[in-house]
């Protein structure tokens, strides 16, 4: 059976990439080579599946559903943890556009320590913002679940980051 | 909404600001994105080769259809999906339980709650793949409020069963009141009174009741003062519910044969781990040093985070990484890490070795790794690097322990001390 994946599948990745990619460097804590993996990879899915992906309602939303969950089974599966370093990196990353560079290092840096689980909570809230529900629904877990992880990720974040983030959300 | 700069405020606003920040920190990430889309269709071709090759092998590749953004599970990495109502077993034969449509827990949670209208019910019932809930608008007269009630297992015993039931630090979570009671069946019940935005960006209240039963049965009741969760105007100055009734309501023994009514996924751990929140990464760290080889240096090593540890070493020809994962109850993605050229020893652990480029971009890097998997699904992952860490460029030629080493160290029986 041939499924059709025409401009509309090109039209659809042109336009949502930049997007996947921005979210999975914040889902990894900044590791840039890792999120392009991961945008392959949820591109690649999206491409197999378009003929139903582009019938539901909103894919935008199905694929960072599907990025959230490739990077949560990836890092199930990995022999190693994002910021497995004896040090973290002090350069901004070349690619990375020359703004607002400290804010980024140091929430991209908080968010390279929580927990993956964790972070993926922090970056559905508060930068896809979706609701609990919505969170649940991406993770896999229960309302209850996000609930806890985003308190403790909201708490942790708040420890590492203390007035930084008010000092560059001012500007 | 309004801006409010007094120091006061800083705080309260930390989520608004951590939304702010994050939008700022991702906008800053750019790549090229042609190549970026052209490697997915790439790969989206490449997968579908393979899925028309296990087509033909007579492997049954069946994709479900959902709704919203909870269709199409993607399983690993391979393509393969975990077919969502197929995944999971019928209840143990042993006990065996009705299923409850989600009609029927609106229906049960209107006749729990105090009289008066009903509106906008939404629920899930217990064969759907993920957990049941039910919720409505409940209007007693003095005003609409949404009240939910959802349901699911955690672990006997597991750090998540103990920090359903445990009140927040208030310094960091800002609330109204909590209270955790442990019943006389040993169950534990937590009531919360705080804020849908712990922020309060809104002046929205969310009041919960979290009982987690010695079983595991976890049923969570949430209420607020407002008909929707969010997006919708304050109604009432409080919930409906007074912390009593919301006790009354996460109580009623009619929903605990609806957590039972939850299929059991039959790969999901029975019982918590012998240290619930992940093994110690100091013992981890330590115990890694004792197994080292002697003649090596130990030149840092990693604080306590949960089930996993580094050591950077150096045997006087540079630094090198080592690090070691320690997880139980991997048994689930076992086909995933163990391939064709895994070894099973005699007593059926699954050891496997690697060399591979670094994942983190460090130039000339390579990784040496050892993977093990015991038959009960206890992981020990360990990697060496030819660096003293991902990111920066080789400082040798080769890690410092070699892929020999490295299995004997995962293999140790020490690691069970710790588990």
């Amino acid at each position: 059976m041939r499924q059709v994946r025409g401009d509309d599948y090109a039209e659809f990745a042109a336009a949502r990439a930049g997007h996947l990619y921005r979210s999975a460097c914040l889902l990894t804590g900044g590791d840039t080579h890792l999120a392009e993996d991961l945008v392959q990879e949820t591109l690649g899915r999206l491409y197999v599946r378009w003929y139903r992906v582009s019938r539901v309602g909103n894919p935008a939303g199905y694929a960072q559903t599907v990025l959230t969950r490739t990077f949560l089974a990836h890092q199930r599966r990995r022999s190693s943890r994002e910021r497995a370093t004896d040090e973290f990196p002090d350069l901004p990353d070349p690619r990375a556009a020359d703004t607002d560079t400290p804010l980024r290092l140091t929430l991209v840096e908080a968010l390279g320590r929580l927990s993956a689980k964790d972070r993926a909570v922090v970056v559905l809230r508060y930068w896809e913002d979706r609701s609990v529900e919505e969170t649940a629904e991406a993770m896999n877990v229960s309302s209850a679940a996000v609930r806890t992880r985003c308190t403790r990720a909201l708490a942790r974040l708040r420890l590492l980051l203390g007035d930084a983030l008010g000092e560059h959300a001012r500007h | 909404m309004p801006v409010d700069n007094h120091d006061h405020d800083h705080q309260d606003r930390f989520e608004e600001r951590l939304g702010e920040a994050l939008h700022q920190a991702g906008g800053a990430y750019e790549t090229d994105r042609r190549a970026l889309v052209a490697a997915g269709e790439t790969r989206g071709h490449r997968l579908l080769l393979r899925r028309r090759a296990a087509v033909v092998a007579g492997v049954a590749s069946v994709a479900l259809v959902g709704l919203g953004g909870a269709l199409l599970v993607p399983g690993g990495d391979d393509g393969r999906q975990s077919v969502a109502t197929g995944a999971k077993t019928p209840v143990a034969s042993a006990t065996p339980k009705a299923s409850y449509t989600g009609d029927e827990l609106i229906g049960i949670l209107e006749k729990l709650l105090p009289r008066g209208e009903f509106s906008s019910p939404q629920a899930r019932g217990t064969d759907d793949r993920l957990p049941p809930y039910a919720q409505v608008v409940h209007d007693d007269g003095k005003g609409k409020a949404a009240v939910a009630v959802g349901f699911d297992r955690v672990l006997p015993g597991s750090e998540q069963a103990r920090q359903t039931v445990e009140c927040p630090d208030k310094v960091l979570t800002p609330y109204d009141g909590c209270v955790v009671s442990r019943l006389s069946d040993g169950s534990a019940l937590r009531i919360f009174q705080g804020y849908e935005y712990p922020d309060r960006r809104a002046d929205t209240k969310l009041w919960t009741a979290d009982l987690v039963t010695p079983k595991g049965q976890h049923v969570s009741v949430s209420e607020w003062n407002a008909a929707a969760e969010k997006g919708a105007p304050v109604s009432r100055a409080e919930p409906p519910l007074s912390p009593a009734r919301l006790r009354t309501l996460a109580t009623a023994a009619a929903w605990l044969g609806v957590v039972d009514a939850i299929p059991v996924d039959p790969k999901a751990p029975t019982a918590a781990p012998a240290q619930p929140s992940g093994i110690d990464g100091g013992a981890i760290a330590s115990t890694l040093v004792s197994l080292l080889p002697k003649g090596v240096k130990v030149v840092a090593r990693s604080g306590p985070d949960s089930g996993y540890a580094y050591v950077v070493v150096d045997d006087g020809k540079g630094r090198s990484l080592v690090q070691i994962n320690v997880q139980p109850n991997m048994s689930d993605v076992e086909d995933q890490l163990f391939g064709a050229g895994a070894e099973t020893l005699a007593d059926g652990t699954k050891v496997v070795t690697h060399k591979e480029p670094g994942e983190k971009g460090g130039a000339g890097v390579v990784m040496w790794t050892a993977d093990t998997l015991r038959t009960d699904g206890f992981r020990v992952v360990v990697s060496a690097f030819n660096s003293g860490s991902q990111e920066t460029a080789a400082t040798r030629d080769a890690p410092a322990l070699t892929t020999k080493q490295l299995r004997a160290i995962a293999l140790s029986a020490k690691w069970r001390g710790l588990g």
